[in-house]
């Protein structure tokens, strides 16, 4: 009995550090956001005023809202989609031990480490209508891409920060399948080739199933990320043009920045968060069972 | 990530701003002026660090110390300063005497009593001289700092809008400055010829266009009336025939092949850059131009100010010059009010505003700084601004954002040929509308 409080209270003094910071920063702050969400209020002093659901029913009659929403969306499937495909493929293509793959997995891996406002930056610059690198590529290949300019022409700005975002997203992911394809033993390699499965059978029916475990997260990770991107648009684009890379959380940074709605860019955070807890919660759902814990036992 | 320290943001200032919900401060609070009374204890600025830098107000406040030993001043500021201060003022703890930058909401300050009525301090005496604090200043100029009869701001320096040319580049060319907008299309066809873009322009930041041709057109066409009247969301200024054809005038512009190939997609530096560098033969701008680019100017460039071409045959005034503004403010909750006011006043006095036109080569809102020996870049914004009949400036900015944000993200569309210009004046009109039936948007007159 006392050995089991004693390993609670030693469990506790490690916890409570962590647990704390985690109520105080984000907790509690979420939690105001709720609260804030229905009121009017410009930041600027204490004065607010308690407004029910109005910033929800704004909310939801406001066009670019739904706008950002469906942009969010639409990067979500396009950027993720992508993501995950060349996250699998070069992880496929760098699968080993040789210097030459893991020095191809350390260059995948260097993008990710940069701040998303210097990828930003860097994409920013080399997108320039005068002087950028892929933009004179894009040129001479005969894509009218020096005017407007790639990030002010509403036919190329989305799928630049689409671009932009897959690049700098890459590396982890490519990192993490080549930890899943690790995971999968080499007895199931040998097995499956001994039953004629090489190639694109094998891939989809082996190794794409035991992927399970890291494809829930890859899809979790991108989720968030995806959901949240703010950085790539605010610097690239500024939402722009025309909402055309409007943001559902460069949207709730303007309602703040040039607006000072508070109350309202409280209603649309708590918009986002539910909609990332719903989106994970599906995904966590979707990917409850292990589909091989069957073939394994 | 970002979203969550977004959220904390939000509700740490929520936090701040928490204890006291509903409440409104009943009484406003005044000044009145104690010149010459003993100024003592601690006195906060906070500044906009912006092209002008803040070196000179630190400078100021040392000056002002050594004639009031027992004051003790700390100037400090960034970039981005605003950020900082919001929560300030939230949490009513903001500093003594503020300039936030443009990126404050100072109407808000206002309207929420956060800032004190500046209007008995200016009637007691100047800092220099005879006659009140008042009489130092231009009164139109004065007056942006207005809401309801009450002087919430002071101005600084003041910043005046037009165009500019390089005239070693012009002359070498035989080129004339275009006073009207047909000698404007006669000469972009000529600099177009010799294979130069005849204008660049900041389209990242399209609010740099409505100041530079949209608004000044209107003035033009319609007089100062029209401009004014669509800031006062008069029903139908926005999409008035004035407005209508002064965006007409952009559309041909652009037709034309006048404008510089992706400038649409240009930061203000990056445009500025293209014409410093001679790629480009004109770009409307502010006066602080030659200061944020003197360190990326090419040696031999040279830079002169003009009035945007005037439209042939307006009703307007072709002498008025788009002025601005970026205000000085003294929070209600500041603690050392009288000390603010009296450093601000002194940095206001004549001398020291003529010591701020010398050494930041900008014009000031203190009556008689531009006398005497001018900086280069300036002598042609002085001189248009004295001969001029009429000043006016861009208001709804600040008072009317979700306005503002529209027409620049219609200016896009427009430019890049998705929507006419009918279609934009239209779009503007019914984000007038908007902002017009929104009980909750307090509404300011010019």
């Amino acid at each position: 009995m006392r050995n089991t409080k004693g390993r609670n209270a030693f469990i506790f003094a490690f916890l409570s550090p962590a647990v704390l910071i985690y109520a105080v920063f984000l907790v509690w702050p979420l939690l105001q956001s709720f609260q804030m969400s229905m009121y009017r209020w410009r930041g600027v002093s204490r004065n607010r005023k308690f407004i029910g659901a109005e910033n929800f029913n704004n909310l939801f009659q406001d066009p670019v809202f739904w706008k950002s929403l469906q942009n969010t969306g639409t990067l979500l499937v396009v950027a993720g989609i992508a993501t995950i495909a060349l996250g699998v493929l070069l992880a496929h293509l760098t699968d080993g031990d040789g210097a030459v793959r893991k020095f191809a997995r350390a260059i995948y891996l260097f993008p990710q480490v940069i701040s998303l406002v210097a990828v930003a930056l860097i994409w920013q610059f080399q997108l320039n209508p005068k002087y950028g690198l892929v933009t004179d590529m894009l040129f001479r290949l005969g894509l009218p891409v020096r005017d407007p300019g790639i990030v002010r022409d509403p036919r190329y700005a989305f799928s630049a920060i689409a671009v932009a975002f897959v690049w700098h997203a890459l590396g982890f992911f490519v990192l993490l399948f080549s930890a899943g394809l690790k995971q999968i033993s080499g007895e199931i390699k040998e097995a499956s080739a001994l039953d004629g499965s090489e190639g694109w059978h094998r891939f989809r029916h082996v190794t794409w199933p035991l992927l399970w475990s890291v494809k829930r997260t890859a899809i979790t990770y991108l989720l968030i990320h995806i959901l949240t991107v703010f950085a790539l648009v605010f610097v690239m684009t500024e939402g722009g043009p025309d909402r055309g890379t409007e943001t559902i959380v460069s949207y709730l940074y303007e309602q703040i920045a040039k607006n000072g709605q508070y109350g309202y860019a409280s209603a649309l955070a708590v918009v986002v968060f539910g909609v990332s807890m719903m989106a994970s919660l599906a995904v966590l759902a979707y990917f409850r069972k292990d589909p091989t814990a069957g073939a394994r036992a | 990530m970002k979203f969550v320290v977004a959220l904390a943001s939000i509700a740490l200032a929520a936090g701040l701003a928490g204890c006291n919900s509903g409440s409104t401060p009943e009484a406003k609070e005044t000044t009145t002026p104690t010149a010459g009374g003993k100024l003592t204890g601690a006195l906060e600025v906070q500044a906009f660090q912006g092209g002008y830098g803040i070196d000179f107000y630190q400078a100021s406040a040392k000056e002002f110390e050594k004639q009031h030993p027992d004051l003790k001043i700390t100037v400090e500021g960034g970039p981005r300063v605003w950020e900082s201060l919001t929560p300030r003022f939230a949490n009513g703890n903001p500093p003594d005497l503020t300039f936030p930058g443009w990126g404050m909401k100072h109407w808000d300050l206002a309207e929420e009593d956060q800032l004190v009525d500046l209007g008995p301090a200016l009637d007691g005496k100047a800092a220099e001289g005879e006659g009140t604090w008042r009489d130092t200043f231009d009164p139109q100029i004065l007056a942006l700092g207005q809401l309801k009869g009450v002087q919430y701001t002071l101005p600084y320096y003041v910043m005046i809008y037009g165009w500019w040319y390089d005239p070693e580049v012009f002359k070498k060319n035989g080129w004339t400055v275009p006073k009207t907008y047909s000698e404007l299309l006669a000469l972009s066809d000529k600099i177009k010829k010799k294979g130069m873009a005849p204008i660049t322009f900041q389209g990242k930041y399209p609010y740099y266009m409505i100041d530079g041709m949209l608004l000044p057109w209107a003035q033009s066409i319609g007089g100062i009336d029209a401009v004014n009247a669509a800031q006062n969301l008069e029903e139908g200024a926005w999409n008035s025939p004035a407005m209508l054809q002064a965006t007409e005038r952009i559309v041909e512009l652009k037709q034309k092949g006048f404008f510089q190939e992706g400038a649409t997609s240009m930061s203000h530096t990056e445009a500025q850059q293209e014409f410093v560098q001679g790629k480009a033969a004109m770009v409307p701008c502010g006066s602080w131009l030659f200061s944020e680019m003197k360190k990326t100017m090419p040696a031999t460039a040279k830079m002169e100010y003009f009035l945007p071409p005037f439209i042939d045959g307006g009703k307007g005034d072709p002498t008025a010059v788009l002025i601005g503004i970026e205000p000085w403010m003294v929070p209600t909750e500041a603690k050392n009010k009288e000390a603010a006011i009296e450093l601000f006043k002194y940095m206001t006095s004549l001398s020291v505003a003529k010591k701020f036109v010398q050494e930041k080569g900008t014009l000031m809102a203190i009556k008689g700084s531009d006398h005497g020996e001018l900086p280069d870049v300036l002598k042609v914004p002085s001189k248009t601004l004295r001969e001029s009949k009429a000043v006016y400036s861009v208001q709804f900015r600040h008072w009317y954002p979700t306005l503002s944000t529209e027409l620049e993200n219609g200016l896009t569309s427009l430019l890049n040929g998705q929507i006419s210009a009918k279609e934009f004046c239209d779009r503007a009109e019914a984000a007038a509308d908007k902002v017009r039936k929104d009980p909750n948007i307090t509404k300011h007159k010019v």
